[in-house]
């Protein structure tokens, strides 16, 4: 644990710059240039809006906010695990001549995805004040689930960049399990609509599902989420990280070998 | 005078083997056990380099000298044996680590110095001398992706030799760019090597590189020393092994 922090000290920076250069990267030479961070959320959102309002017709109370809220929580789990099975063998000019630490890799990816989701919050923000939904102090939980929401994905990124080294075809297994876990997660619907026994293990089992559903309940329905799942999940994002940072720890080093 | 060790390496062996990669559709066909390939590039080698000393290694395709290089600058672990850097910064120099193409040459500055471990401040420090090095011009603030290969590697060599770590480990780079950057890069080689308290490791086919540059030259053969000794005595002996063939 200590190497762990040690290491992080050390090359944080690194991996905030790099994060900052991944940016700059992305938008340098497209006409739009950083509009592109704003423009692509906000066409995702009106296309789902358009999808929720027109096709499905939803009673949901604040419906577009509330799916929006949903995929912008979906869409950095999802797109930091998608990355973090492959993200060795991608950086493998980095990997193959230099040590660094390989969740630093996953570390400098969470801060690119962290940079767009924060993006997308203002744009649920300004939803919210279009719709015109009542905010209460509530709200503040907004950080402590971000917080286990970062945790997790870490946790479970670290993991799978392990394995993702030596199996080859973890990449398809992971996508597809990744489509299942999207719509057991209740981005598009009320998880609650699903009859009673199921919708609640749901909740409690998946912790995106517990995530996104805690984000909409502080946000938009101003309730507090359930203490005791928070701590819970909060637990095993912190054990999922350690287990993750000890297996890299014990191997990173014949992963040059590998790839 | 007794000088202290930069780098002491003890009974090194390196072995690529098992951990290869596999398939689920393969491991589901093939359940009897494969034979797992062991194959071992460096065979328990030892070797000691004086603080401030040049040591060349040598030795034929696949004798294990990019490996051992790979090792002592911690990208492998060692299977077997130690390596003990003394808490010495190392780095190894190598060719655009970490560029991103699409950015500007100076922002691949930092991005490259950053990796190799160094802060804002000290790159900042250098840049200039960095950027003079180089000799790209305006080039400088374009990015990466419209130099010319030779620009790119002109670049890259700039950063990691200006950026100076205690040891550097110097795997046949002193080829880049055209014949002027060639010399002035050599040039550079022989001050940063003439640094008494800087330790360098060369691998090179070049005997004649070695045998300017080097206090003590390196023989592997099949991943074991063949010889060590002063560069005259070891590559002349290389030099006949090499003719027999």
């Amino acid at each position: 644990m200590k190497k762990f922090i040690n290491n992080l000290k050390r090359y944080y920076k690194y991996a905030i710059y790099s994060a900052k250069a991944d940016l700059k990267a992305e938008v340098a030479g497209s006409y739009l240039n950083w509009l592109w961070w704003v423009l692509d959320p906000l066409c995702f959102m009106l296309i789902y809006m358009f999808i929720a309002q027109v096709v499905f017709r939803s009673k949901v109370a604040y419906f577009p906010v509330f799916v929006f809220v949903g995929l912008t929580a979906w869409d950095y789990f999802n797109k930091n695990v998608t990355a973090s099975v492959k993200i060795v063998k991608n950086n493998r000019a980095i990997v193959s001549k230099i040590y660094i630490p390989k969740y630093i890799l996953i570390l400098q990816k969470s801060f690119v995805l962290l940079f767009k989701m924060f993006i997308s919050w203002i744009l649920v923000v300004i939803l919210m004040f279009i719709f015109k939904v009542p905010i209460s102090l509530n709200v503040f939980w907004f950080i402590p689930i971000m917080v286990t929401l970062y945790l997790i994905t870490f946790g479970i990124c670290t993991i799978l960049m392990h394995f993702g080294i030596f199996i080859e075809d973890l990449a398809n297994i992971v996508q597809i399990l990744l489509k299942l876990t999207f719509y057991l997660t209740g981005i598009f619907y009320q998880i609650s609509r699903i009859p009673k026994p199921y919708s609640s293990i749901l909740l409690k089992l998946n912790p995106i599902a517990f995530i996104i559903d805690s984000f909409r309940k502080t946000l938009i329905y101003q309730t507090h989420p359930a203490y005791f799942y928070l701590g819970f999940w909060f637990v095993v994002g912190v054990l999922l990280t350690t287990i993750g940072i000890s297996i890299i720890h014990k191997y990173e080093n014949s992963y040059a070998k590998v790839i | 005078m007794e000088r202290e060790a930069a780098i002491t390496v003890k009974g090194l062996h390196i072995t690529y083997r098992g951990i290869k990669k596999f398939s689920i559709k393969r491991s589901f066909f093939k359940l009897k056990k494969g034979q797992r390939e062991i194959f071992e590039a460096v065979r328990g080698i030892s070797f000691e380099v004086e603080k401030g000393k040049i040591l060349g290694i040598i030795g034929k395709n696949g004798s294990g000298k990019s490996t051992t290089l790979r090792a002592l600058a911690g990208i492998f672990s060692p299977d077997k044996g130690v390596i003990d850097l003394h808490g010495n910064s190392v780095s190894l120099l190598s060719i655009g680590v970490g560029f991103q193409t699409k950015l500007t040459g100076k922002e691949n500055i930092y991005l490259s110095g950053m990796l190799l471990g160094f802060s804002e401040e000290e790159i900042k420090k250098k840049e200039k001398e960095i950027i003079e090095f180089a000799e790209i011009g305006d080039f400088i603030n374009r990015p990466v992706k419209t130099y010319s290969s030779g620009m790119y590697s002109k670049l890259a060599f700039a950063i990691t030799a200006v950026l100076e770590t205690d040891i550097m480990l110097i795997d046949e780079v002193l080829s880049v760019g055209d014949v002027k950057f060639k010399e002035k890069s050599y040039n550079k080689m022989k001050e940063l090597i003439n640094d008494d308290n800087r330790t360098v490791v060369i691998v090179s086919h070049s005997l004649s590189t070695l045998k300017e540059l080097c206090d003590e030259v390196l023989w592997l053969h099949n991943g074991q020393i063949k010889m060590q000794g002063k560069p005259e005595e070891v590559l002349a002996e290389y030099e006949k092994f090499m003719k027999k063939k």
